[in-house]
């Protein structure tokens, strides 16, 4: 018996031609950073964009085709995952990182669930975290910015988290260097005044919105200040928010329609619980840099979230965000 | 009682060890019982309950019975018996008790007798907090507080898995993924998510 | 005989504990991270599920019905701390390596199901062919899983290299890796059985 009614999950609005829109816009958001990360890190970068969005566009189309559901690549989301994905590498990784992590982000993160919208987690972040898990040698060693000859660095968090340099100056680079991007990293979250750049394009849009983005820098920031350091308040806020995948994280995946939380009350809970987890990730945790984690971790919450956090339905003014 | 080290025992025991995501212990249940919240959260509660009591129970027998007599090879037959003679009694004496909570928890006690969580929480903290045969310092706190850790972790996994599943209820998973396939995909990326709790120290 | 040969075949086939029944999934994704110990953990479920059906089935007119469980826990108990004690004795390097999950056979919902299901139902004969069936289709299962996450997840089977030069995925010998597998398996067999008919039921299964 055929429905009619279709009861399906949020998002609802985004009909047959704004998850294109949105989708598109997002990319174009990313350009400045995937062009930054190009001058940055070289052609490694554009080897390794170019196959972790193949890979996830190839596979979402194949992985349609033989289940027989419409074909969507054109949609634009596979390759935001691809794109996102890629950023979330360093830039020496052998180019078959990108093709697993691609395959897994698509088959087993999104496709499994049913497709876009279903997804209960960050395909590219997870597809991070399982790369990190099974090769974590070719996951955590960065090229430094500027050398042809892929000398390995540490990222600055890592020198932090190691101890042995405690700011800074210690460090030999300045605010001005992490703002730029010369530094150590994954391809796409060094640049930060690109990601700003995007961000507030799609602020600007309405693409997305400024509740969890704020709300996570903020906790992460300010709970690093406080805590960050041996006394309280001796952390350093800026270096907190600008090394690291924090922005990245912040603007681009901690605000995926799908795997966060359709209020704005729901989205502030997000984004200071990303924020204390990324916090403690980094402060405790074995790892240098908690963003990615994090945001997986609340990510599952969000079922949870959603539920007691209702989303308004009627009387907000613009209800693009669905 | 150092704080650090109630700490890491809070942090290993509902993250990195998470008994349901990391140790394989107590699946039956959270695959069973994870469909929806309600149920979910009082099954967490009984779980929490019924560890915490065993293994101060199972401690005891453990250090005043099995070694002063040297029959420590019996101590699996040992525990399984009294966690199993321990729960029928919950179960009696709620039933006898308060109707309401018998409704809400009751019924899952019978479940948790075969939760392989229990068992496994009891014979951890022996293997944990003996050595040679005799108790660490501090061995029946930290017992204790192993297993309550253990019950929250559970819980905390129970629940985050039953909200996730009311949501796939209304998404269009692939016929031969629904159900049982799609609940491990979960438990998996929840098991990588947590992974970033990997080497807390404090 | 056929009847016999049926019992033990459908522990195999249809009535297989972990693709089919959904059951014992624990020391499934536990002990699965390498072909030697999948084989040393079914053949100790194995030794006891086929003893504790023989006994069972022989004394199940004698146990009054209202304490069922608790004989029949008395009973597989004592079978896996024999297993506990033979491992310890002759295969310490195993018995390392299983950990806890030795004794947790006890608590392994397949032999406590088999007991309730079959054995306190069946003849002795019949018990025995039951038990061990299922317990070499859980042997079989487990080694499945295990075949898959040691050649992927360390480059080797049975602690033998396989191809040089190949990096194998570690988190597949990880956690996320055995709930991972695991999934993906039951959803092979729920396609390969939904191919073959049309078992909806199938995948609602699962134990507790």
């Amino acid at each position: 018996m055929p429905d009619k009614l279709i009861v399906s999950t949020s998002p609802h609005i985004l009909g047959c031609d704004l998850t294109p829109k949105v989708m598109w816009s997002v990319i174009g958001a990313l350009i400045p950073a995937a062009i930054a990360s190009v001058i940055i890190f070289g052609m490694p970068s554009v080897k390794i964009m170019a196959v972790a969005v193949f890979t996830c566009v190839a596979c979402e189309a194949l992985i349609q085709k033989l289940t027989g559901r419409a074909v969507t690549i054109h949609d634009g989301s596979a390759a935001l995952t691809g794109l996102l994905l890629a950023f979330n590498l360093s830039s020496n990784v052998p180019f078959w990182i990108p093709l697993v992590g691609g395959i897994f982000a698509i088959a087993l993160v999104k496709h499994a669930f049913g497709g876009l919208g279903a997804n209960v987690f960050n395909p590219a972040l997870a597809a991070r975290a399982f790369l990190l898990a099974s090769w974590p040698t070719h996951m955590t060693a960065f090229t430094r910015p500027f050398a042809a000859d892929a000398v390995t660095s540490a990222t600055p968090l890592m020198m932090f988290k190691e101890g042995k340099v405690g700011t800074l100056v210690e460090m030999g680079i300045s605010y001005w260097d992490l703002f730029l991007g010369r530094r150590g990293g994954c391809l796409g979250e060094v640049c930060i005044i690109a990601l700003v750049c995007g961000a507030a394009y799609l602020l600007w849009k309405r693409y997305i919105w400024w509740q969890t983005p704020f709300s996570f820098i903020l906790t992460t920031g300010s709970l690093c200040w406080i805590f960050g350091a041996r006394g309280y308040f001796q952390g350093d806020f800026l270096f907190s928010i600008l090394s690291g995948g924090l922005i990245l994280g912040a603007f681009f995946m901690a605000t995926d329609y799908v795997t966060t939380p359709l209020a704005h009350t729901g989205q502030v809970f997000f984004g200071v619980g990303c924020g204390v987890l990324t916090f403690l990730i980094r402060k405790f945790g074995g790892y240098p840099e908690g963003v990615s984690y994090s945001i997986l971790i609340m990510n599952a919450f969000v079922p949870l979230i959603d539920r007691y956090v209702k989303p308004k339905i009627y009387g907000t003014a613009k209800a693009v965000k669905g | 009682m150092d704080f650090a080290r109630i700490m890491t025992i809070a942090v290993s025991m509902i993250f990195i060890n998470n008994f349901i995501l990391s140790k394989f212990l107590g699946l039956c249940p959270f695959l069973g019982v994870s469909k929806e919240t309600k149920p979910a959260v009082s099954m967490g509660l009984a779980v929490i309950f019924v560890m915490t009591c065993s293994a101060v129970i199972t401690w005891s027998i453990y250090n005043y019975l099995l070694i002063p007599f040297g029959i420590t090879y019996l101590r699996t037959i040992t525990f399984i018996l009294v966690i199993a003679a321990f729960v029928q009694l919950i179960e009696m004496v709620i039933r006898k008790f308060s109707l309401a909570l018998y409704r809400s928890l009751g019924i899952y006690l019978p479940l948790i007798t075969t939760n392989c969580a229990v068992l496994g929480v009891t014979i951890l903290n022996v293997d944990d907090f003996f050595i040679q045969g005799k108790p660490i310092p501090g061995s029946f706190f930290f017992a204790t507080l192993q297993a309550f850790f253990a019950g929250v972790g559970f819980l905390l996994a129970l629940i985050i898995m039953s909200g996730i599943r009311e949501r796939l209820e209304l998404t269009d998973v692939p016929p031969s993924m629904q159900g049982i396939p799609i609940a491990f995909i979960v438990a998996s990326l929840m098991s990588l998510a947590f992974m970033g709790f990997s080497g807390f120290k404090f | 005989m056929k009847r016999l040969l049926h019992e033990f075949t459908k522990g195999i086939t249809i009535e297989n504990p972990t693709f089919g029944l959904i059951l014992g999934l624990c020391p499934t994704l536990a002990v699965s991270t390498s072909l030697g110990n999948a084989i040393g953990m079914g053949a100790a479920a194995t030794f006891v599920l086929v003893c504790s059906n023989t006994i069972v089935s022989s004394v199940r007119r004698i146990i009054p019905d209202r304490i069922r469980l608790p004989a029949f826990i008395v009973i597989i108990a004592t079978f896996v701390t024999m297993c506990e004690l033979i491992m310890k004795a002759y295969a310490p390097a195993l018995d390392v390596s299983l950990g806890i999950f030795v004794p947790l056979i006890v608590v392994n919902c397949i032999i406590m199901a088999r007991a309730e299901a079959f054995a306190c139902k069946h003849g002795v004969g019949a018990s025995i062919f039951d038990g061990l069936g299922m317990g070499v289709g859980f042997t079989l299962g487990l080694c499945v899983i295990a075949s898959v996450r040691e050649i992927l997840g360390a480059g080797s089977i049975a602690g033998k290299q396989l191809i040089p030069g190949f990096q194998p995925a570690t988190v597949l010998i990880l956690a996320p890796g055995a709930l991972a597998t695991l999934g993906l398996l039951i959803a092979l067999s729920n396609l390969m059985k939904s191919k073959k008919s049309t078992c909806r039921a199938c995948r609602k299964g699962g134990c507790g």
